[in-house]
């Protein structure tokens, strides 16, 4: 496979994950939390780093991961306290996590290699050269993760389909039929961490957090049912890694800002186009709706 | 700015940093409440993220870093955001916080490709742009203090000559409408002032934790006040505070300001929410505990013969009998029947209230409390009670039939 290839891979299989759990989150607002969890993490990635002086995959996943976790469960205590509702729950325990974290490296570990752009940025340009033995053939480390955590995702997603649906529309029926939402909430956001965590290592923040977000709100402004919803997200955000990537190569550009701003034209387009949301559709619709009528 | 680092005791340059956090803290508590109690926290953090791609256009056309033309592209590229994701919002179906993942990405996404393009057209002078992510307090000039704190008096100037206009919109916009101010620019004004509140603070903490600025003083003056006007005033007292408390322990640590501010506000809207008197967790978890603690010893008075089945069980007992309420041998004593009695009338006092609450004139809105009916809703209610209990002697005898119907003749 040729970088260029893999590195749409890779991307795309980042969208694939986001894809099937963004829309639970954009459905049951809390799209940002995806946001949050992206800046939370870098206390656990500095953390690792001064315990055991490693920037390996494995423990600086396994450490973000808990930050990302404290991160979301966090919120989630603070809102059930009723004092605070959950976008100032979101915005109180976010930066003080990313605080935590710039402290850390200004503090203990300014000068090696984890300075903020990469675990901001990420760079997805390098997936290529990062790879692993597997039975005799060289792959992409990435690519293993990342395939691991789209395995995960779909068994989730597939597994509690029905209870997932249940309580994303209707949280009180899903609780009258003993549905636990409180739980299922809670697992949806633990899932959405992990994934996050382990797409960050690959892509970069900034890419995650898109990914989540702006292709569900896509599929959102075009359809009413879910399934059609997660496969139409799941596929604009691959169209936003292919022609993201192919944007980004000849202009030199960052890749994954490329793609991210190609997800988001998806968005514009759906925005005014879109057949039954769209605002220029509906204008027209409108327009011809008030033609005069015969008369 | 001289007398003041010398009252301070600091450095020239550590008292700009303070000052500039003083303005911060102010202007972002103030003009931070309105976004969060609109339910829009995290409009801030997109505007913040926003400002990346403004201030590298800003550089891109004028081709030097002077900090009055990127704070203009910041303020420009933030209101454009800020527009957008009012846009979006007004256009229907995406709910905001969709809107401002979508805002706040697109535009990030944009601002990283505007940054590879700058390092990659090998302009020695955009290094350092991004430090507008992470904030430099340490470069802020006097000038730039000054610059901020114009853009402060101007703003929270606007928001004192218009206040009664914003506070009706941001409660209730129907009604400001129907009264005919001009809603959908108020909204606009409001977010404006957000943007203003994050172009100060991102040369200070920077656009990441920005957001954290316009949240801590609101969430923190809400737990201790309740009317609108004392929450403002609170807000930038807090803001103030906190800012300054944390820039001055970042410049004694040599840390950086951003980060320290931003834990110290955390600290503060933490200790708020555990502690403020009567809303706190702490408060609230323990009027829970004596709000159990009564209705289990109302359960033993009202039944001592019933047999001890719980560990609390056994402590209530043990609680009673040494206050003399309750005899060796698990019978009342007279005091104890005292008690009895006066727990049955409240009862049936909490039950006439239940049944014939809506009929009882009350001078204003007030909360009954089923333990101090009297008390939480005046003697001259529970006067008006007992008399329609006793006109409605007939029909009460009735649902006294029922188990906990009261016994109101004892």
């Amino acid at each position: 496979m040729s970088d260029g290839a893999l590195i749409v891979v890779i991307a795309g299989l980042v969208a694939t994950a986001c894809g099937l759990l963004g829309p639970f989150l954009v459905l049951r607002r809390m799209a940002l939390l995806s946001d949050a969890v992206s800046h939370a993490v870098l206390p656990g990635i500095v953390a690792v780093w001064l315990v055991a002086q490693t920037r390996a995959p494995l423990p600086v996943i396994i450490g973000a991961a808990a930050f990302a976790v404290l991160c979301v469960l966090g919120i989630d205590a603070l809102r059930a306290t009723g004092l605070v509702a959950s976008d100032a729950a979101i915005a109180l325990v976010f930066p003080a996590l990313f605080s935590l974290g710039v402290l850390g490296v200004t503090r203990y570990a300014a000068g090696i290699h984890l300075d903020l752009d990469s675990t901001i940025y990420g760079e997805i340009a390098f997936v290529p050269f990062d790879t692993v033995w597997v039975g005799g053939y060289e792959v992409a480390r990435s690519g293993l993760v990342l395939g691991g955590v789209v395995l995960l995702n779909v068994v989730l997603v597939g597994l509690m389909w029905k209870e997932l649906k249940a309580t994303t529309f209707d949280p009180q029926f899903g609780a009258t039929v003993r549905l636990r939402p409180v739980l299922l909430s809670r697992l949806l956001l633990v899932a959405s961490a992990v994934t996050a965590v382990a797409a960050f290592d690959a892509v970069g923040a900034i890419l995650v957090v898109t990914l989540l977000i702006v292709p569900a709100a896509t599929a959102y402004l075009l359809t009413d049912r879910l399934v059609v919803m997660v496969a139409l997200a799941i596929g604009i955000g691959w169209v936003g890694a292919a022609v993201g990537y192919a944007v980004a190569l000849p202009m030199d550009s960052s890749i994954a800002g490329a793609m991210g701003l190609v997800c988001t034209a998806c968005f514009v387009l759906a925005l005014l186009l879109s057949p039954r949301h769209g605002l220029l559709t509906r204008r027209w619709r409108r327009a011809r709706a008030g033609a005069p009528l015969p008369g | 700015m001289d007398r003041l680092s010398a009252a301070l005791g600091l450095p020239y340059t550590d008292a700009v940093v303070v000052a500039g956090a003083l303005v911060l803290g102010i202007t972002s508590g103030v003009l931070g409440a309105f976004a969060v109690l609109r339910r829009r926290s995290l409009v801030g953090d997109a505007v913040a993220h926003a400002t990346l791609p403004g201030v590298c256009v800003a550089f891109l056309v004028a081709g030097v870093k002077d900090v009055p033309g990127l704070l203009l592209g910041a303020a420009v590229a933030g209101m454009v955001a800020a527009l957008l994701m009012v846009g979006i919002e007004r256009a229907g179906r995406i709910r905001p916080d969709a809107a401002i993942g979508v805002v706040l990405s697109g535009f990030f996404a944009f601002g990283v490709v505007l940054l590879t393009h700058l390092s990659n057209s090998s302009d020695a002078d955009q290094a350092g742009l991004e430090n507008y992510l992470f904030g430099q307090a340490a470069g802020l000039l006097e000038r730039d203090v000054a610059v901020m704190a114009a853009l402060a008096a101007v703003a929270l100037v606007v928001v004192g000559v218009l206040r009664r206009a914003l506070t009706t919109t941001l409660f209730d916009p129907a009604f400001a409408g129907a009264i005919g101010l001009p809603v959908r620019a108020l909204e606009t004004l409001m977010t404006a002032l957000l943007v203003v509140a994050v172009v100060i603070g991102v040369r200070v903490v920077g656009a990441i934790l920005m957001v954290a600025m316009l949240v801590v003083p609101t969430v923190t003056a809400r737990q201790l006040a309740d009317r609108f006007p004392s929450v403002l005033v609170l807000a930038g007292l807090i803001g103030a505070a906190v800012g300054v408390t944390g820039a001055l322990t970042a410049t004694r640590g040599q840390l950086p300001t951003g980060p320290v501010v931003v834990l110290t506000g955390f600290a503060v809207a933490l200790a708020a929410l555990l502690l403020a008197p009567g809303r706190g967790v702490l408060w609230q978890a323990r009027r829970l505990a004596s709000r159990r603690r009564i209705v289990r010893r109302d359960a033993v008075l009202a039944h001592p013969d019933a047999p001890t089945t719980s560990l609390s069980d056994r402590l209530i007992r043990a609680g009673l009998r040494r206050r003399g309420l309750l005899a060796a041998d698990g019978t009342l004593t007279a005091t104890g029947r005292a008690a009895a009695a006066e727990t049955a009338e409240r009862r049936a006092l909490w039950s006439a209230w239940l049944e014939h609450g809506p009929s009882i004139r009350l001078p204003d809105a007030r909360e009954p409390d089923p333990v101090d009916l009297a008390g939480s809703l005046g003697e001259d209610a529970v006067a008006q009670l007992r008399k329609v209990v006793s006109g409605n002697a007939s029909y009460s005898a009735r649902i006294r039939s029922r188990p906990l119907g009261g016994s109101q003749d004892e």
